[in-house]
């Protein structure tokens, strides 16, 4: 055998087993640095005791009591960089990798945990020795948060993105909520910040005060944004779930929903979720539900499935969330401006003339019999006395079952004919009335 | 005494003089071509504000309308006579109604209908016999075509048919001065500066029904009347001469709202005249005394005014009548600057001037949203077209003016 050919066999075997080794089994006895080899997880040139790859010998004498005859091969990263290069080029780099400061984290020599770290998989020990927000030891934590698993969103030495961030964090959120994301895909109505914006628009990525990591509770947080529905709250009348726990999400769906306004169903059938059962609220709200089943005649905004056309779903001055003023007692004073909820769609000089040929068809003659039973100044009438606000099986909304009055049910017992029509109500004797040939009362 | 010192002045100094004298007026006429030749638009309001309305065109005569010198028939325009060139002398009461628009001349005692699309000018064939027109001042179209002319030396209300043909007369034994007419389906409105009052007339039977519009304990009525309009809900609008407001009254005579005062600040009166409300509820109101026309929202706020003297083109002078129309506005955008879209155009009358019948159009900038007519901070939200509903109230029936 050629002696020649075994010089490149002893070359790689002279740089698999350095001179080194043989003098980490010198340094790390029973007696010399005993604790070096003892960690659970070594820093590998340990493991293989080449001590060499970082000290260097500078005096002969070793050891040297008082004295230090090692020194590190570099200083500070520029020791780790000649093995771990690429650290800390990009973008945003952590504080401690800048300055060099590896040692802030690591152990040089071996930790009890990966990555030459003293902790476990939960690295929030270590992450909160300098790292001691508020929302890392908040009442509701961030699944990832909550465990420690820092890692899984940034990465410790250095970023494209800001706070360290592995991606946008967007990409980053829906890496994991993948569902989120596939639903997302295919919704009709997208609440434009979580189109557009990041997630951390609304909520805190590690945990917050409030369910589900809110940055602020609802409906403070939604208000941020939806300035005008912050006023309607702030009003005489807010609407009771907006005000409570659940707040904004009572009724809409927070990231994306099949229905306009992000409501949770369409807007008739999102009021009677809950205004439409005999057990909600104490006295109970009224069953609006069963109030509209089977009835011949529907109010025209509820036909539209519309319940704003008249009531405030956010908040009003007005009682019943109403849109516009209308008197609370079945009996109200007239002033021009009482019925403003009823008059912003029906004729507004409906109540304002004692006498027209135009604004009413109930009239006597040509006396307006709307005028005379609710603008009075002292007793008006309100609507509901006669007409019922929801639905009906009378035409023109006539409470055919009679009003509420007390515990009593007044009867209105209303016919309808080409020129007018006649009342035997509860409330005076039959009175007919006909805008061709006026009717004498007084007979 | 211009001529005495002329004559005094040796021949060479009198060349002189005549040769600057020459130049001077060549000067003249250079700056008065350069000024009646200006293809600047005229818009008003004035820059920097944005653009609202625009002065498009001004008709004096058949010249004006009708290319070749060929005439058409009134209401069914494509025959073709020869007949004389028509001018408009001093017209006053304007309306228009499918793309045709009616002019009053009372100096000509005539009715000129034109329709600047179909390039048709005519006046109204049945004006002769029963059917002459005395002093005409103002004058209403209704839906079904037929015409409606005030007359106020004949006093009565004149009815001609779509054809132009005389029908009949309205109102001669009422007593009354009628200086406008408003018209709806059932009703016809005859304003009585007699009697500070509007005469309501049944359209059929030609009965007065009833007077509308008096003063009362509490409120006050109209006072000198001299125009009037009805709107798409059947509303009139009347303004006054005597107290310089504008009255709005329903059919049944309820003033249910009035504005205004004489004055010479913006959004007062000095001789209102003319008046028409478009389809926003916008308010036009003609002022021959500030010679301009001011536009007014529903409830009476001042939005511009457009109109006022000082311009070569676009002045008013001596208006009298305006209406709206959103017909045919292809053809008048032809009239606009390139970067204005048209979204109706407004006609004023001029009694005076160069220009006796003068088209502006309102509109917005090209890319921008028009803006919508102010709003009280506080005002309720309005329902949405469409959305509102009469309640148990009557329909309107169809008004014209």
């Amino acid at each position: 055998m050629n002696i020649r050919a075994l010089v490149p066999i002893a070359l790689l075997a002279l740089a698999l087993f350095p001179f080194g080794s043989a003098r980490g089994e010198n340094c790390v006895t029973a007696t010399c640095h005993p604790d070096i080899a003892k960690f659970k997880q070594m820093h590998a040139p340990v493991k293989d005791g080449d001590c060499a790859s970082c000290h260097v010998q500078r005096a002969k004498e070793h050891p040297v009591k008082g004295g230090k005859s090692f020194e590190l091969v570099a200083k500070g990263a520029e020791l780790c960089k000649s093995c771990h290069d690429g650290i800390g080029k990009k973008k945003v780099v952590h504080a401690p990798v800048q300055e060099g400061a590896c040692l802030d984290c690591h152990k040089p020599h071996g930790a009890s945990g990966r990555f030459l770290l003293d902790a476990g998989d939960d690295l929030m020990p270590l992450c909160k020795g300098c790292h001691d927000s508020k929302s890392l030891n908040a009442k509701y934590m961030h699944g990832p948060a909550a465990v420690g698993s820092c890692t899984e969103c940034h990465d410790p030495h250095d970023s494209a993105n800001k706070s360290l961030l592995k991606a946008p964090i967007r990409d980053l959120c829906l890496k994991c909520h993948a569902d989120f994301a596939e639903l997302l895909k295919t919704a009709a109505v997208v609440h434009p910040p979580v189109k557009n914006d990041a997630c951390t628009a609304c909520h805190n990525a590690h945990g917050s005060s409030v369910v589900m990591f809110l940055n602020d509770k609802m409906p403070d947080l939604c208000v941020g944004c939806h300035k005008g529905v912050g006023k309607k709250v702030a009003l005489k009348v807010p609407h009771k779930p907006l005000v409570e726990a659940a707040g904004c999400s009572s009724c809409h769906s927070s990231h994306f929903s099949k229905a306009k306004g992000l409501l949770a169903l369409d807007e008739q059938n999102t009021c009677l979720s809950c205004h439409g059962t005999d057990t909600l609220g104490k006295p109970p709200l009224h069953n609006i539900k069963k109030e509209l089943e089977g009835k011949k005649y529907l109010h025209g905004p509820i036909q539209k499935g519309q319940c704003k056309a008249c009531h405030d779903p956010h908040g009003s001055d007005h009682f019943r969330l109403l849109a516009g003023a209308y008197p609370e007692a079945v009996y109200a004073p007239y002033k021009p401006d009482s019925y403003q909820v009823c008059l912003k769609c029906h004729e507004k000089h409906l109540l304002t003339f004692p006498d027209t040929t135009i604004y009413t068809k109930f009239r006597n003659g040509n006396r307006n019999l709307h005028y005379l039973h609710v603008s009075n100044l002292r007793k008006g009438r309100t609507c509901r006395v006669c007409h019922a606000p929801h639905a009906s099986n009378g035409p023109k909304l006539i409470n055919v079952e009679g009003a509420s009055f007390g515990d009593w049910k007044i009867p209105i017992n209303f016919k309808i004919t080409s020129t007018g029509g006649s009342c035997a109500p509860g409330c005076h004797r039959a009175f007919a009335y006909d805008r061709d040939k006026p009717q004498v009362y007084t007979k | 005494m211009v001529s005495r010192l002329v004559g005094k002045v040796p021949g060479n100094v009198k060349r002189s003089m005549l040769l600057m004298a020459a130049l001077l007026a060549v000067g003249l006429t250079g700056c008065a071509t350069k000024k009646s030749s200006s293809t600047e638009p005229v818009f008003f309001p004035p820059a920097p504000n944005p653009p609202r309305v625009q002065y498009l065109k001004g008709v004096n005569g058949s010249k004006d309308v009708v290319k070749e010198k060929a005439s058409f028939s009134v209401f069914s325009f494509g025959q073709v006579e020869e007949e004389a060139v028509k001018f408009i002398s001093k017209p006053y009461g304007i309306s228009t109604e499918k793309g045709k628009i009616y002019v009053v001349d009372s100096i000509a005692n005539d009715v000129l209908i034109m329709d600047l699309a179909q390039q048709a000018f005519q006046s109204l064939p049945g004006n002769k016999g029963l059917g002459k027109m005395r002093k005409p001042i103002n004058l209403a179209v209704s839906k079904d075509g037929n015409l409606f002319v005030a007359d106020t030396f004949r006093k009565e209300i004149l009815m001609y048919d779509p054809s132009g043909a005389y029908l009949k007369a309205y109102g001669k034994d009422m007593n009354m001065k009628p200086v406008d007419v408003a018209v709806d389906d059932v009703n016809l409105y005859a304003l009585d500066y007699a009697n500070n009052e509007i005469k309501v007339i049944d359209r059929s039977s030609g009965e007065l029904l009833r007077s509308i519009g008096k003063s009362t304990e509490t409120v006050q009525g109209l006072s000198m009347p001299t125009n009037m309009t009805i709107d798409s809900a059947g509303y009139l609008y009347v303004t006054n001469v005597g107290s310089g407001k504008i009255i709005k009254l329903d059919r049944d005579g309820h003033i249910v709202f009035s504005f205004g005062k004489m004055g010479d600040a913006f959004s007062e009166f000095g001789r209102p005249r003319g008046i028409a409300v478009d389809k926003e509820g916008r308010i036009y109101v003609v002022d021959a005394s500030h010679q301009n026309v001011q536009i007014f929202n529903d409830k009476g706020r001042l939005l511009m005014f457009f109109g006022d003297p000082g311009f070569v083109e676009g002045s008013l002078n001596l208006p009298a009548g305006v209406t709206i129309s959103t017909d045919n506005l292809e053809y008048f955008q032809k009239f606009a600057d390139k970067d204005f879209i048209l979204e109706q155009i407004i006609v004023v009358t001029n009694q005076f001037g160069p220009v006796k019948v003068a088209f502006y159009g309102l509109g917005h900038l090209k890319g921008t949203v028009p803006p919508s007519n102010y709003e009280e901070p506080k005002a309720e939200p309005k329902p949405k077209a469409g959305e509102g509903k009469g309640g148990a109230a009557q329909a309107a029936p169809a008004p014209a003016k």
